[in-house]
This record gives structure tokens, sequence and C-alpha cells, in this order.
């Protein structure tokens, strides 16, 4: 086999508005990793661990330095039929595990809204899903880890082995180790499908209350937002529910067990490739259209909501997105921004109220908001409240002056988020300084991840531009 | 539609093909005697059916298909404990990567055992009892491998043409009894025996499952699916063999 090199490429983040030029290496074996830690440690620099990149800020992003990417380690080394539990390489996507999954009747317990996603980089950033308020986060279906440290040393990984470690690796973005092979849970499911509700919202509180009311029964959770509405209307949007089947309830979800069946068709009509789509995106946002845009789903959501409950594959249901390639292209040049705020329950309803008033004021509308339900969790760099996050995608403007004001808004809401006791994800920030950092996770958690990076990494030779942001 | 209710055995029925056939069979209300070796995978494909249906449609049997002296026994324990059968679904098949230049007895003699003598073994035991109760229906799944002999996989075409031969002589000597015998032969379908390789326009398991149980209701003697390889394998047998043996295909 031939030793990879070092490349030099273009790597940003999902929003494809930070990063920058670095040298790249796609190690195929773990030996080429530790290779690759004695040569920078040799040559006194540092480098970034990164799966698929689709953190949106800089969390895998390392601006004029080395970048590990770990997508060619991509095989799923057994998946076990009878537990469904898989043993993955640490640059299997989210994709490749659902495909392999689902023919068994099994499904990821947690995923995020692309199943781009590697699963050393959903360890790593210990992301969460449309069911966080039931299931809790990626790390709580990950059964065990290997890591490479910087050092060289490689440990096998439990809860139960190490909790200090399994509970700081996982959430603790790529600063203490490389994940080289993850043991991953999947859960049963009794169909192929699942029940579908669209349920108009008519604004935030009505969001809220409806989070509130179904949390309990409801399986999946999920509320698309109008940012652009105002008034009375401030913060209406689409919830969307989604059920799992009990046994024998879905017979005809037999067929859907199928991998193939579980995909959207790329095509419009049979025939115009949705990989077009997103020339007429950019031009809905480049000329003030996303008011419009925006008004015209809000309103087909009634439409759903008389037709609801309907039958969806998993697939359609949580990745919809992923059908539309190249979606986020619609905000070249700027690129976006997403912004997301997680608080907590109890101050909900005003803090978003109040975000969502200040996009307005400073003219940085969202043209997309989700909104979600979280729990806490035992994770030490957790982004996980209970209460409620609110995920806000703005594009970012191409002078200089549109950028800082950008930023400056953004910081300004961070300050608001932080007020109030909530927190922020890594892989949805691009704001935050090193002052923020402890008022995110408490000056106790804060000392306990910084003595465990002195532990197992005491040269820092694991940075992201992250990192240095934060002064980790 | 079938007119048919009673049993079906799906010998090869732990992935592809097969387990899609048993998929559709299991939902359209019937018995499926789901067979292969593979405990672990059948055993939960069987739970997944029973699971998804609410009822108790398939029954797990591990069995090898090489072993061929068992196929008559088995299917009379199934008879049994399920109930009478009338339609058996031989869908097991091997296809071991071979290079260019290997010639080797061990995997050829697989390819033999399971592709030919186990469509054999179970064919007779079929035969035997569906001649009888003159009613009763056998689909053997060949292949578009079966039309030529080819450079790349020379045993798995001779063990499906065999096959395929095989059909053909029981279905002129059923036909008679009321018994119907169809062949199929699939083109490029997406499972995990073609999982490495890049099939260009491969199909899906379960629409070859839809397209067999569509030639089987239509009491098709020879079906190709999709029907496209029809016209490109009619091509491809009349290239002249001085011409064939020069190509890679
Ligand atoms: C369209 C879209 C929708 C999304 N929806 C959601 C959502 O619903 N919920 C959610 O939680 N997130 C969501 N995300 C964010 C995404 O899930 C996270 O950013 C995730 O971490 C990305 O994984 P990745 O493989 O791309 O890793 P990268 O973004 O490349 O890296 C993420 C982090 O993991 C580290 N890392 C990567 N590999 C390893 C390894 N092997 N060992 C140790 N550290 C490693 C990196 O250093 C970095 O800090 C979404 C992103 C997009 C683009
Ligand atoms: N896929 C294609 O493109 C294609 C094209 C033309 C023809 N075919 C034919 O279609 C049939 C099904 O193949 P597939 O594509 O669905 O591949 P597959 O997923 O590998 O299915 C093969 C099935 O046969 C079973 N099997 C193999 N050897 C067996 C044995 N010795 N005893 C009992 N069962 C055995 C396997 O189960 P266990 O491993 O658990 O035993 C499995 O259930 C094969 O006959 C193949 O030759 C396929």
């Amino acid at each position: 086999m031939k030793t990879p090199t070092w490349n030099d490429e273009q790597v940003f983040g999902f929003g494809m508005a930070l990063g920058g030029p670095a040298k790249v290496l796609r190690p195929t074996t773990v030996e080429q990793i530790a290779d690759a830690f004695a040569k920078v440690k040799k040559d006194g620099g540092s480098v970034a661990l990164r799966g698929a990149g689709c953190s949106y800020g800089d969390a895998s992003t390392a601006k004029g330095g080395r970048v590990l990417d770990l997508t060619a380690m991509n095989r799923i080394e057994s998946f076990d039929p009878t537990t469904g539990v898989a043993v993955c390489q640490p640059g299997v996507t989210v994709r490749d595990l659902w495909r392999r999954a689902i023919g068994y009747g099994y499904w990821p317990k947690v995923v995020s809204g692309t199943m781009a996603v590697t699963m050393g980089g959903a360890a790593a950033m210990n992301i969460h899903g449309k069911n966080n308020y039931a299931l809790g986060p990626f790390g709580e279906c990950v059964k065990s880890f290997d890591l490479l440290t910087p050092s060289g040393q490689q440990l096998h990984v439990t809860a139960e082995s190490d909790p200090d470690l399994f509970h700081a690796a996982i959430s603790g973005f790529g600063m203490l180790g490389c994940m080289t092979r993850l043991e991953i849970q999947t859960k049963r499911v009794h169909s192929g499908r699942m029940r579908v509700y669209g349920i108009v919202a008519q604004d935030l509180e009505h969001n809220l209350q409806i989070l509130e009311d179904m949390h309990g029964e409801a399986d999946y959770l999920v509320s698309w937002l109008d940012l652009h509405a105002k008034g009375i209307a401030l913060g209406r949007g689409i919830m969307h529910r989604a059920d799992q089947m009990k046994p024998g309830e879905d017979p005809e979800g037999l067929r859907y067990f199928e991998p193939s069946l579980q995909d959207v068709p790329l095509k419009m009509f049979g025939a115009v490739p949705k990989g077009w789509l997103w020339p007429g995106m950019w031009c809905a946002l480049h000329f003030g259209q996303v008011p419009l845009v925006n008004w015209l789903k809000f309103q087909a959501g009634s439409r759903e909501q008389k037709h609801s409950p309907y039958l969806q594959t998993h697939g359609a249901f949580h990745f919809l997105l992923d059908y539309v390639p190249r979606w986020q292209w619609m905000t070249k040049p700027g690129g976006l921004l997403q912004f997301q705020p997680f608080v907590p329950k109890a101050e909900g309803a005003r803090v978003l109220r109040k975000l969502i008033e200040m996009c307005h004021d400073a003219q940085h509308v969202p043209y997309l908001g989700v909104l979600k339900k979280h729990r806490p969790d035992k994770f030490l760099m957790t982004h996980a409240v209970d209460g409620y996050s609110l995920a806000m995608d703005i594009p970012v403007p191409t002078s200089q002056k549109g950028r800082e004001s950008l930023w400056r808004h953004c910081r300004e809401m961070a300050e608001i988020v932080l007020e109030a006791g909530g927190r922020f994800y890594y892989a949805k920030d691009a704001v935050l300084l090193e002052s923020s950092f402890a008022r995110v996770h408490g000056e106790d958690a804060v000392a306990k991840f910084r003595a465990l990076k002195q532990k197992w990494d005491p040269e820092r030779l694991l940075q992201t531009d992250l990192s240095r942001r934060l002064g980790v | 539609m079938s007119a048919r209710s009673g049993t079906c055995i799906v010998v090869g029925a732990s992935s592809g093909i097969g387990l899609a056939i048993a998929r559709r069979l299991a939902q359209s209300g019937r018995k499926v005697a789901m067979l292969a070796r593979r405990e672990a995978e059948l055993a939960t494909q069987v739970e997944l059916i029973n699971d998804t249906l609410g009822r108790k449609a398939a029954f797990a049997f591990v069995h090898d298909a090489a072993d061929i002296d068992a196929a008559d026994g088995l299917f009379a324990r199934i008879e049994q404990s399920v109930g009478e059968v009338d339609e058996l679904f031989f869908v097991a098949g091997v296809m071991p990567e071979v290079g260019a230049e290997e010639f080797d007895l061990g995997k050829d003699r697989q390819q033999v055992v399971v592709n030919m003598l186990g469509c054999i073994a179970w064919g007779n035991a079929a035969a035997r009892r569906f001649q009888q109760r003159k009613r009763g229906a056998i689909v053997g799944v060949s292949s578009v491998a079966q039309d030529r002999g080819r450079v790349g996989r020379p045993v798995y075409n001779a063990s499906k043409a065999g096959m395929d031969t095989y059909l053909e002589a029981l279905r002129n000597r059923l036909w008679r009894h009321g018994v119907r015998v169809t062949t199929i032969r699939p083109g490029f379908v997406d499972t995990p025996m073609t999982a490495g390789l890049k099939l260009k326009g491969a199909i899906t398991a379960d629409k070859a499952a839809q397209l067999v149980l569509k030639a089987r209701d239509r009491q098709k003697a020879i079906a190709y699916v999709p029907g496209k390889w029809r016209p490109i394998m009619f091509v491809i047998r009349n290239i002249p063999s001085f011409v064939f043996r020069k190509l890679s295909i």
C-alpha cells in the first residue's frame, strides 16, 4: 500500500467562512496516525484532527497548519445482527452505519441533520439528534473507543475503565487523542418507516408549549422556525414529531428495511437533479426573497397538518437536507455562520424571543431556525442543558465591515445566553472568546479538562483553530 | 396474484434477493421457511419479519445447500412443523473471487455443489411431492451469467448453466402435472454478493423480488430480471465464438 503524503489543500469549515490553507494527510492505518504524530512532534508543530468537516466553524480547521483527515479509515469492521453493535473505524459515516444497520432492523440511536458526519467527529463533538431530550447525546451509544494519545499510547477506553477520560474525550473536540476505533450501539426499529406529524406553531411560545406537551410520548421533535416573522407571529414555525412504530403496526414497512428504499429521490418530478436547486436558493437569498419563501413554507404547514400523520422512512425524516446536494452554496461567496444557543427551560421563552428581536434590530436575520429540546448529560464538555436550543443559520456578509458587525451581533447575543446560564456547542460556534470558555462549562469542568489535556497532551500536539480561539 | 396459500420455502434467504423474496411472501400473508447457513443473520431476519408483521410468518432453518443429502429430509421436516409446502424458491448461490489465471478446484467444486447440485437436490424434493399433488410452483434463480462461458468466472457460468438446463427439463416434465417451473435470470442486482463490484444500473433486491414474484404469477418459463437483459443477452449469445474469445466481457 502507498504511504499517504502531506498535501497542500484548502481546509474550511462547513460554513465556508472559516479556515484556509493547510497540509493534509489522510492516514489509512493507526500506525500512520502514530507516525504522523511523531513527525509533527519532531517538527515542533501541532495538528488538527478532522472527520468529514461538517462542523460549521473552525473546530476541524488549522489555518496555515496541519490536518489529519480520517475519512479514509472508513470500514465497518463488524456488525453484530444479534445485538446491533457496530465496530467502526473513525471515518465511518452515519450514512455507512445506517445503511448497514437498517437491513437488520437497527437504526443509529443518535444522528445529526446530515449523514455525512463521521463516528470520530460525532463522538468528539458528542452530537445530538432530534431525540436528545429522550435518548441523550451520541456519547451514550458509544460502548467503547480506542484512543491513540499524542504520546503514542493506545488505550481501550470504556465508561468503566476510565470514566474521566471516557467522558472527556467524548465531547472534548479532538483535544485528548485520536479515536481510532469505536464500538457503537444501535437501536431496534420495528418498521422501515415512522409516523410523522406536521404541526403548525403560531409563535415561539406555542412552539415551546408543544415541546413540553409532547416530549413524554414523541420519539423525535424538531421545529422549523420562520425567523423573519415579527410581532405576534415571532418565532412561528412548523413542528415535526416522529414516532417509531411498534411491532405489527406497519407491516408494509417491512420492505423499507432495504437501504435504498430509505433514500429520497435526488431528482424532482423525476427529472430535475436537486443538485441544481442551490442557484435558485442563492437567488432567493441574495435578492431578499427569504421572507416570501418562508411564508410559503409556513402556509404549506397547514396542509401538512391536515394530512398528518403520514408515514416516512427514517432516512427521509432525518436527512432531508442531504437530498438537496450543495444547498450551503446558496450562501456563497460569504458563506454561513451557525449560532446555536442552548438555554435553560425557565429562561427559554424570554431569551430566545430577545435573540430573535436582536437579529431583526441588527439586520442579521437568519434564513433558517431550528428549535430542539434537550436534557443534561454527564460528558465533561457538554453543550446540553435542561431546556432548548435554537440553531440559527445566518449568511456571512462579504465585506469586512459586514463581517465584523455580524460577529459583534453574535457576541452580544452570546452575552445574553451566558447571563441566563446557557451554553454553546463548538460544532456550531465561530464567535466565542477565551473569556467565555469557563462561563459555558463552569470553572471546575474547565480546570478538569485542562488537567486532562496536560496529562495526555502536555506538548499541545492537538490543536485546532477553535482550540486556539478558546485558549485550550 | 398467486392463488396459492401454502407454505413457501426460500433456500438462500439470509440476505439479498432471497431475503427480499421472503419478506414479500411473508407480507402477502404466506408462511415462509427461510433457509441459509449464517445462523445469526437468519435468526435476526426471521425475527424482524415476525416482529414487523406482528405475527409468526417466518421460520428459520439453518441449512447448507452443499449438504445435498439433507434436502429431502429437511423438506419433510418443514412440512411437518410449518405446513404443506406449495412453493419452492431456490435462490442460494455463491460467486467467489476468481483471478484471471486461477484454476482452483476447491472454489469450482463449491460453486457446482451449491449452485447446481443444491438446486437439483431441492428441485427433486419439491418435484416428487408437487407432481403427486398435481400442484405447486418451483422458482430457481439462475443468472444472465449462464448464457455464455466467459473469461471471468468459468465455473460460475457453468454451474448456473447446469441449474438452468435442469430447471428447463423439470419444467417440461412437470407442466403436464399442473406444476409450474420458472427460471429467473437476474442481471445486476445490488446485494452483498455484488457489494465490492461497481455495477452500473443495478436494481435493488426488493425490485428484483417484485419482478421474480410477477414472473411466477404470470407462469413465465424464463424471466430476465429486469426485462431489458433479454435483448442484451440475445446479442451477447449471438456473438460468434471467434469474436467472443477476444473480448473481455
Ligand atoms: C447540515 C448539517 C446538519 C447538522 N446537524 C446537526 C445536528 O442535528 N446535531 C448535531 O449535534 N450536530 C449537527 N451538525 C454538526 C455535526 O454533527 C458536527 O459538527 C460533527 O462533529 C461533524 O462531524 P465530522 O465527522 O464532520 O467532524 P469534523 O467537523 O471534521 O470534526 C469535529 C470535531 O471532531 C474532532 N475529531 C474528528 N475526528 C476525530 C477522531 N477520530 N478522534 C478524535 N477527534 C476527532 C475534530 O478535531 C473536531 O474537533 C450538523 C452539521 C451539518 C453540516
Ligand atoms: N446480485 C446479482 O447481481 C446477481 C445476478 C445474477 C444472479 N444472482 C444470483 O442470485 C442469487 C442470490 O444472490 P444475491 O445477489 O442475493 O447474494 P447474497 O446476498 O450473497 O445471497 C446469497 C444467499 O444464498 C445463501 N447461500 C449461499 N451459499 C449457501 C449455502 N451453501 N447453503 C445455503 N445457503 C447459501 C446465502 O446465505 P448464507 O451465506 O447465510 O448461507 C444468502 O442468503 C444467487 O444465486 C446469485 O448467483 C445474483
